[in-house]
């Protein structure tokens, strides 16, 4: 097992390349990547180093109840450079028109005050906290379909996972919704026959914009002073202390503990028991419109007997177009929660996967006589 | 954490006496979140040419005696200077005040942040102006050194003022400096090392994992070598690094041993298995609802 697993590993590295410093390269002529039109498809998202702390604070400061908020910047050749961002105001659970109103009043002074200070003020698409990378919700897909309609380019999502952050992983993810999704979003139709049609699955909602972090020049030559240690000034300090720096190594990603594990595994039954919920729900609906179906159908076969009988001998035939209203049909149940709470089951397996592994090989790590 | 070089200022701090009141104590120190930082040098990217230096409001928490302050976010505040004159935008800078509250309703206004090492005239001005804000609270003023002067380094300083003069205006005042920290939660601090990382993408957990293992070996091996060469005799051995280590050492991985280690891999390999069935369950139960009956 333990050879299997070191086997499994990537070999190590002779020695880390220190990364070659790249200068970003001013282009000669900016007309062919500015877009008015925004006919330059997306092909990336760059987080800018301040979106990203901030992201980070308003997230963890509300712990485990999801938070959203605007990501605002600017597209340049097909990399929609995200700048910064501002928090929205935690939704009250009832979404009467006073508050939503005030939503709108506190976003709009918002971006005129940063404007007046020269920030970018152009929203791009939102921000949305979760935890053990479930973030399929519905909230989610109506903000996501609001936005692709009116920003620029659709706008995109950017996910941030709270208990990957807080283990020592920060973890970034774009995403925006696909073609498909959004055709059938907009038709309102998520019956099984159009999901057939559109070969729509949970992994087919959302497709990922690959994410890359950029941090501007006078940032990274800041951080770089606080990583660099400095030796205390003060003679006959302890050895420990002689040498500061404002970033020490942090080495979370080694604790062995599986408080987590736990909560995650919790997170899946419960996703699993939901869904198992939702699925009894639309057999029942599906059931119930199988029984009216062979009812009205049973009900149309016994007219036409009749009346094949009354022309038989010789009577009129009795009509025949009352059937829709004597039966009323309910409509196909919708398919979207079960597709999204599918989608949330994956999501924390997956997770769950994750950790665990990186559980064995920690585990493997810590035992001193593994012979690995 | 120390931000910046060190300075030979000696931070005197009062002895608590049981006769003053808890609230008129000047803070002693400031922590400050690296979003406050962040904000200020992006505000300061984004200045006018004519402008020199920047001005903010810094928004946090105070303990309940006033001893600490925790600057957790900063926002821009519009200003001019000239040598006349100095002019903060206060309708802005409450504008801006009140919708951050919206969103922290518990971060308040501690004081504010300038650019550059220079105090002076206006300094105090500006430093008068947030006294009013924060009564009856002290303001603290952050002077943050961007570095891109020469011959300066980049660092963090804050103060407090106290009136100087028989008659205090409110152009005199002294600035007094106060030990400034860096401080961040866990997640913040994951924030701050991804920024931080030579090359700045978001990694996996085993990825992460393995470079944290790279730098632990780094470091075993550092350690191995500097005891063979205290051992050689090359070096002389410090006590009190020896101490640390076998106190680190000392801990050992015995109740590993002791059976937990099956018991725990059996679990996690449960578990692991158990993922992955969920996950194929889930797979397979959305390929079906695409078959047709027919």
């Amino acid at each position: 097992m333990a050879a299997a697993l070191a086997a499994s590993l990537p070999a190590p590295q002779a020695a880390p390349t220190p990364a070659a410093p790249t200068y970003e390269a001013i282009p000669a002529s900016m007309s062919k990547v500015i877009d008015i039109e925004a006919d330059i498809p997306l092909t990336a998202v760059q987080l800018d180093g301040l979106a990203v702390s901030k992201i980070t604070k308003h997230s963890s400061d509300s712990h485990s109840t999801p938070v959203h908020g605007l990501l605002l910047g600017l597209d340049l050749d097909g990399i929609l450079e995200v700048s910064n961002s501002f928090p929205l105001p935690h939704h009250a659970s009832d979404e009467d028109d006073k508050t939503s109103k005030g939503a709108a009043r506190y976003q709009a002074s918002m971006l005129r005050s940063l404007k007046e200070v020269r920030a970018d003020d152009s929203v791009v698409g939102f921000y949305q906290s979760t935890t053990m990378g479930a973030f399929f919700s519905q909230t989610l897909i109506d903000t996501q379909a609001i936005h692709q309609d009116k920003l620029r380019h659709g706008g995109i999502v950017v996910v941030h996972d709270i208990s990957q952050t807080s283990k020592g992983n920060a973890s970034f993810r774009a995403f925006r919704l696909t073609a498909a999704f959004l055709d059938a979003y907009k038709k309102r139709s998520f019956s099984s026959q159009s999901l057939i049609d559109r070969r729509m699955t949970y992994s087919s909602i959302l497709e990922e914009v690959p994410l890359k972090i950029r941090t501007n020049p006078l940032l990274d030559a800041f951080l770089n002073t606080l990583k660099t240690p400095h030796s205390s000034a003060l003679p006959g300090v302890h050895p420990a202390e002689s040498v500061t720096s404002s970033l020490p190594p942090s080495f979370s990603a080694l604790d062995l503990g599986n408080a987590a594990l736990t909560r995650n595994l919790e997170h899946t039954i419960e996703a699993l028991d939901s869904y198992r919920v939702e699925e009894g729900n639309l057999a029942y609906l599906s059931r119930q419109i199988a029984r009216e179906k062979a009812r009205a159908d049973t009900y149309v076969a016994k007219r036409k007997e009749e009346n094949l009988a009354r022309v038989a001998q010789g009577l009129p035939p009795l009509p025949e177009e009352d059937v829709n209203r004597l039966f009323k049909l309910p409509p196909e149940p919708s398919r979207l929660e079960s597709l999204l709470l599918l989608g949330q089951v994956d999501a924390y397996a997956k997770t769950l996967e994750g950790t665990s592994s990186s559980n064995l090989v920690k585990m493997y790590a810590a035992k001193a006589d593994a012979g690995v | 954490m120390p931000l910046g070089p060190s300075s030979s200022a000696v931070h005197l701090q009062p002895v608590p006496s049981s006769s003053t009141p808890p609230t008129a104590r000047a803070p002693s120190n400031v922590t400050v979140h690296p979003v406050a930082l962040f904000s200020i040098l992006d505000h300061y990217l984004r200045r006018t040419d004519t402008q020199e230096r920047v001005i903010g409001t810094l928004l946090g928490t105070r303990t309940e005696n006033g001893d600490v302050v925790d600057v957790r976010s900063a926002f821009a505040v519009l200003h001019s200077e000239s040598s006349e004159q100095v002019a903060v935008d206060m309708e802005y800078h409450r504008t801006m005040y009140e919708l951050y509250q919206r969103t922290n309703p518990k971060e308040v206004i501690v004081g504010w942040y300038a650019t550059g090492t220079n105090l002076n005239t206006y300094s105090a001005l500006i430093q008068n102006f947030y006294s009013q804000e924060t009564a009856p609270h002290p303001a603290i003023h952050i002077a943050l050194n961007t570095g891109t002067e020469e011959g300066q380094e980049s660092g963090v300083k804050a103060y407090i003022s106290s009136p100087v003069g028989v008659y205090p205006k409110p152009e005199n005042a002294v600035f007094l400096p106060i030990p400034v920290d860096l401080r961040f939660n866990d997640a913040e601090r994951s924030g701050l090392e991804l920024l931080a990382s030579p090359t700045p993408l978001p990694a996996s957990d085993i990825a992460l994992l393995e470079s944290t293992l790279q730098t632990v070996l780094g470091m075993i091996d550092r350690v191995l070598a500097y005891v063979r060469a205290v051992l050689a005799g090359e070096k002389q051995g410090d006590k009190a690094i020896g101490r640390y280590l076998l106190e680190t050492f000392a801990s050992g991985t015995d109740d590993l041993d002791k059976g937990g280690f099956a018991a725990s891999l059996q679990d996690t390999l449960m578990m692991s298995y158990l993922a992955n069935l969920v996950r194929a369950q889930a797979e397979v139960s959305t390929r079906l609802a695409l078959v047709t009956s027919s």
